[in-house]
């Protein structure tokens, strides 16, 4: 599985979305615990469709 | 490939995606940038630099401990108490409300832990030296309390402000264009005022609360 | 004159992209016209909402308060949410379908999709009209005593919000299946915007759900009061402000192959990476909402407003990569002048006008939307009419003008009939342009000088300033002139969907794929151009407002109040 553009893109943006989702969790003088929920949530559906990606690319025939 | 115009040419595209972070350079030369760089940070009278980055500022909480207990600002049963008697206390027989109506005895009672030289201020420059007067203006449906408010031009006034019930804003109208607070039930906002003109000044609310929304106003008169 | 080489296609062919969508099976037609045709009708119902609401706020209507509310309310939650999001919904998934070439996968997930968001739309436009008037954002504040009004309306948006997510997964599987095939090892660009945009709509739907479920939970008694809802709200505006954002970029990646063949000269990597900054760029950037809520810190208030610099990246780059493209290819062909390259774009197409008027709406809107994000600009004018006055520069301007537009590449395509009247409808664009102009100047500079939004009365018992009313009712000019412009405009795509006869005449299109010299060995000014003259006005704008804010007199100092 070559590691395309596509695949780190998603990664990349679940990453942001989780650091964003961790320093609203961890500051929590920030005040707004929906930030937390909303892009921690978006992290976990763009890893998801990293994941998706991934299983694409192996069950894809060749050729 | 190699042989492309500048212009059309993949990092040259991509560079223009930024061009907008350019205008970092106008907010820079209005000491409104907020990075340390680029700009005048103090030349403006509004950098809202105040120490209000958490409670109203650590540089303030020392010459205030004798009034408020709470570093984290005022709590809503105290501004509730202390708008209360504000009215009371300075209610004119129009029915404004004027701060200065009984100036002598201000400082001598409740109002004393207010601050006894604020210097941790510091950044109004010439307004450093100039004790504010706490005025307090509290919104709920549908009107200011007070709402009509007789102030003086060049005096600062510490604006406690709280909405009662639901949000509220308060707008107020300067002529050219105004000034806006958005007002959190049970959240004292606060802001050092100084008018530096005399003249009236409609206050309006900005946040939609229900039916009489739109007839909800108030007054500032400034002599 | 240009003395561009345009072939012109010849009549009756079809692009990629028609031809594809003519040859989608029955079941996916259906879907999409269902789809399509409730879109338009939010769309209808929105424009008389958004009409009568012009001319109340200029003076030439009166109602009563909770009437007025509720028109207002009406047209917010017609436009702003089904409008908007069922033509998203509609064109993501005609566009997978048209990606994959052989119609959606996961297609009862689609259909359900659809049922859950028309029974969101009915339940919403149902309690707009005849419960307590909420505005578009539902807060539960404002009908403590009425749980009714705040759980029906919160359950249309988590209706609306469940079947965009079943869209979405659709859409996804979709675009999917040409992989899944084997045909393709990785997305076009197209595909993979796609792929993007579908995840972007699930994450905006659990962030209608974070705001909305608590409402709903609160009426049913069975959950504490939403007394939070303000913020909660705020995460979801924001989304809902770039979703439509990304949706026209990509339509115009569609629209600009379908009418001239040019897909990008850089890449199809480089339009990936557009689209991802849309994700990456869009929710760090959310902070500017909130610089008027008092509880937000001072260091908060910093750092957003130095991140809401980089909210135009994805945009402006993509429009770049699309006016380079397009002027490099026709360059390539002989076309000459400066900007007289752009003659040769099929002008005579309807679909082309909106496309090309929306973007000078776009500049026209990017310009203002910087002058507010500006945190200390903010306080002198959220909350004010020019909020509403900047931002139809984008809400009709652009994204409707650019939604109807691919409406009419694909409607004729769709449903076999034909476009209704190109000849008038191409001239609606500039009109719709025109009239928000006048809204625009008008509606900004009584922003400017304080007369609020979402206020019908506005004489303040005769303390309001002389010049209101008068920009007031020219505000409202300028929402009649666009509102009949688009009206037209939206009656011919109605009367397209309706259509049932082919016509011998397709709107027409021309073909720059292959020119004849190396494309981008001439210099292509048109888009750095632009934006040079964008951040131009940007810079004038921005600088007014801040010598207007320190002439005025007061002085203010502390914003909020950190808790
Ligand atoms: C005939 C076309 C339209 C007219 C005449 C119109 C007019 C208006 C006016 C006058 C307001 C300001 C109300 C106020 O704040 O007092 C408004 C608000 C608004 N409009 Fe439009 N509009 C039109 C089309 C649209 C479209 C197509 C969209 C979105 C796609 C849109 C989105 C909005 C939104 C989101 C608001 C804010 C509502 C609120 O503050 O609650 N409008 N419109
Ligand atoms: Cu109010």
């Amino acid at each position: 599985m070559k590691l395309n553009e596509e695949l780190w893109l998603v990664v990349v943006i679940a990453a942001v979305w989780a650091v964003l989702a961790a320093v609203y969790a961890l500051v929590p003088s920030l005040g707004m615990p929906g930030y937390v929920r909303v892009w921690g949530g978006g992290a976990v559906l763009f890893l998801m469709l990293a994941g998706v990606l991934v299983a694409v690319g192996r069950k894809a025939p060749r050729g | 490939m190699s042989e492309r115009h500048v212009t059309t040419r993949r990092g040259f595209i991509a560079a223009l995606g930024f061009s907008a972070v350019s205008l970092y350079g106008a907010w820079a030369a209005y000491g409104a940038a907020p990075l340390p760089f680029g700009g005048r940070k103090d030349a403006s009278p509004k950098a809202d630099a105040h120490g209000s980055h958490d409670g109203h500022g650590t540089a303030e909480i020392p010459a205030e401990t004798g009034g408020h207990g709470a570093a984290a600002g005022m709590a809503p049963e105290e501004f509730r108490f202390e708008h209360d008697f504000f009215v009371q206390k300075y209610a004119q027989k129009d029915g404004s409300v004027n701060p200065h109506a009984d100036a002598d005895a201000h400082g001598g009672d409740a109002h004393g832990g207010h601050g006894h030289a604020d210097a941790g201020h510091g950044h109004g420059a010439e307004m450093a030296s100039v004790e504010p007067v706490d005025v307090y203006l509290m919104a709920q449906k549908f009107a200011y309390s007070p709402d009509v408010l007789r102030l003086k031009a060049g005096v600062p006034y510490r604006f406690r402000m709280m909405a009662d019930d639901i949000t509220h804003g308060a707008s107020i109208q300067l002529g050219a264009a105004s000034r806006i607070i958005r007002l959190r039930p049970n959240v004292v906002t606060e802001q050092t005022i100084t008018f530096t003109k005399p003249g009236e000044h409609l206050v309006y609310c900005t946040v939609y609360c229900g039916q009489a929304h739109d007839a909800m106003h108030g007054r500032i008169v400034v002599g | 004159m240009d003395s561009i080489s345009t072939s012109v296609a010849p009549v009756g062919s079809r692009s990629r992209l028609t031809a594809r969508v003519a040859a989608l099976p029955g079941t996916d037609k259906a879907l999409l016209t269902l789809l399509f045709g409730a879109a338009l009708l939010a769309l209808v119902l929105g424009l008389f909402g958004g009409f009568v609401t012009a001319l109340a706020r200029a003076g030439a209507l009166t109602f009563f308060p909770d009437d007025a509310y509720r028109l207002l309310t009406l047209h917010g939650v017609s436009v702003f949410f089904y409008w908007l999001y069922l033509i998203q919904a509609a064109l993501l998934l005609v566009l997978a379908a048209a990606e994959n070439g052989r119609g959606l996968a996961l297609r009862p997930l689609a259909w359900l999709g659809a049922a859950l968001m028309l029974a969101g739309f009915g339940v919403s436009e149902w309690i707009s009209a005849t419960g307590t008037p909420l505005l578009y954002d539902g807060s539960p504040e404002l009908a403590a005593d009425d749980p009714r009004s705040v759980g029906v309306f919160a359950l249309g948006y988590l209706l609306l919000s469940a079947g965009l997510t079943a869209s979405a997964l659709s859409g996804i599987a979709t675009v999917l299946q040409p992989r899944l095939r084997g045909e393709a090892s990785e997305f076009t660009s197209i595909g993979f915007a796609l792929f993007a945009w579908a995840g972007f709509l699930v994450v905006s739907a659990i962030a209608a759900t974070n705001a909305f479920l608590p409402g709903l939970l609160w009426a049913l008694g069975t959950g504490p009061f939403p007394a939070d809802h303000g913020t909660e709200w705020h995460i979801l505006f924001h989304n809902l402000h770039y979703l439509p954002l990304m949706a026209t970029v990509l339509v115009w990646y569609v629209l600009s192959e379908h009418l001239t063949g040019v897909t990008s000269i850089h890449g199809a990597r480089l339009s990936k990476i557009v689209f991802a900054a849309y994700l990456v760029f869009v929710p760090p950037t959310s902070l500017y909402h909130m610089f008027l809520e008092p509880n937000l810190s001072e260091s908060v208030r910093v750092v957003g407003s130095l991140l809401s610099l980089f909210v135009s990246v994805p945009t402006l780059a993509a429009f770049a990569i699309i006016a380079s493209s397009l002027e490099a290819s026709a360059r390539a062909r002989g076309a000459t002048g400066f900007f007289g390259w752009m003659r040769g774009l099929p002008w005579r197409n309807p679909a082309m006008a909106n496309m090309g008027w929306a973007v000078v709406n776009m500049m026209l809107g990017i310009t203002f939307a910087f002058v507010l994000i500006q945190e200390k600009l903010a306080p002198m004018l959220s909350d004010t009419f020019f909020v509403p006055g900047y931002f139809h520069f984008f809400a009709v301007g652009v994204l409707t003008q650019t939604f109807l537009a691919a409406l009419m590449v694909i409607l004729p395509a769709l449903g076999g009939g034909s476009l209704w009247r190109p000849e008038l409808l191409r001239r609606m664009p500039a009109i719709v342009t025109i009239g928000l102009l006048i809204f625009g100047a008008a509606g900004i500079t009584a922003g400017v000088m304080g007369v609020p939004r979402r206020a019908f009365d506005v004489s303040y018992g005769g303390m309001a300033p002389a010049a209101w009313p008068v920009l007031m009712a020219l505000v409202g000019v300028g929402a009649t002139v666009f509102a009949i412009a688009l009206s037209v405009s939206v009656y011919g795509v109605v009367r397209t969907l309706l259509s049932l006869r082919p016509s011998l005449q397709q709107a027409p299109v021309v073909d720059w794929r292959t020119g004849s010299r190396g494309v981008g060995a001439a210099p292509a000014w048109t888009g750095p151009l632009s934006v040079a003259a964008l951040v131009a006005a940007m810079y004038v704008f921005t600088i007014v407002a801040f010598q207007l804010i320190q002439s005025l007199p007061i002085i203010a100092i502390g914003g909020g109040h950190g808790h």
